[in-house]
């Protein structure tokens, strides 16, 4: 997300992006970023709270409005009902990535290092 | 006309969220992998200043959650399967009005029963355009953007996704950019 946001802006749009990870997109390197600490799948927040995500996308765009410098950060305040525990209950997530390095654990060093093979 | 307060590169030492609370072990020592290695490409931080007022701002959305209309063409899926590596990396054009019910997410590395319930929580169009009732922006763009944010090797999505993108959006007459991450 943080290079498409990159594009972006280098083409000439301003742009903000939000993140549950920001620690992750402040290292890539964005003009604008909004923090959330929000579980993953749910950056807007719960489904049908229609006031409680329009305050998020309003503080967001709070921050495409008022930053005046590139890298500005900002921690929006909102907190989440759930425990980790309790937000990842139900959740039936599994990417073929996760599966392939369950199979074959050595080649996990690759993903840490960024070294990605071309297939399989 | 904000009382958020926005830090620079040296606001990190007040950082107060914790960026791993909600991810599991195995994503958590990846993405601080990760980060160490981001951070040390430094790189130059693009800016283009905004030119006019929010208040009379066109916004478009870009979600990362792999969002497609039911009749456009579906991520692959099947792709990243075979070669779990590999992540689609083209785009869609979700049209303002687009509801959960007309769309399909793709996205294999998040929880899409949400989403799928309130397209709202990860492209949030609705509340756009009840900012725009409100005066907090001009208008909502006639089309939005998603994005599979599942990129090892951002090349293309860097290289010819994101180009285009922004390519259509200025040809729209879009003035700012809010990107949803998933």
């Amino acid at each position: 997300m943080g290079l498409v946001q990159r594009v972006l802006e280098s083409a000439g749009i301003p742009t903000v992006s939000l993140s549950m990870i920001p620690d992750f997109t402040r290292a890539v390197g964005v003009p604008r970023l909004a923090g959330i600490a929000y579980p993953m799948s749910r950056p807007m927040g719960r489904p049908g709270d229609a006031t409680g995500q329009r305050d998020v996308l309003r503080s967001l765009l709070e921050v495409l409005a008022s930053a005046t410098t590139a890298d500005a950060y900002v921690e929006l305040p909102f907190t989440w009902p759930e425990t980790p525990a309790q937000a990842r209950k139900g959740s039936d997530v599994h990417p073929p990535i996760a599966q392939l390095l369950a199979r074959k654990p050595w080649l996990l060093p690759r993903l840490y290092r960024g070294e990605i093979p071309d297939e399989v | 006309m904000s009382n958020l307060e926005v830090d620079d590169r040296m606001g990190l030492r007040d950082a107060k969220i914790d960026s791993y609370r909600y991810l599991d072990f195995a994503t958590r020592q990846i993405i601080k992998a990760w980060v160490k290695r981001e951070a040390q490409e430094k790189r130059p931080i693009p800016w283009t200043p905004m030119t006019k007022p929010l208040a009379e701002c066109t916004i478009a959305l870009v979600s990362t959650a792999g969002v497609a209309r039911l009749e456009d063409r579906p991520f692959d899926q099947e792709g990243e399967r075979r070669n779990p590596w590999w992540g689609d990396p083209s785009y869609r054009r979700i049209p303002l009005g687009t509801t959960e019910k007309q769309v399909k997410l793709y996205h294999m590395h998040i929880d899409t029963r949400f989403g799928q319930e309130d397209l709202d929580v990860v492209l949030p169009m609705r509340r756009l355009g009840e900012l725009a009732d409100e005066g907090v922006i001009g208008r909502p763009a006639d089309t939005h953007y998603s994005i599979m944010g599942y990129q090892l090797r951002p090349g293309v999505i860097e290289g010819e996704t994101a180009p285009a993108i922004a390519r259509e959006m200025k040809s729209r007459g879009v003035d700012a950019a809010a990107l949803v991450p998933s």
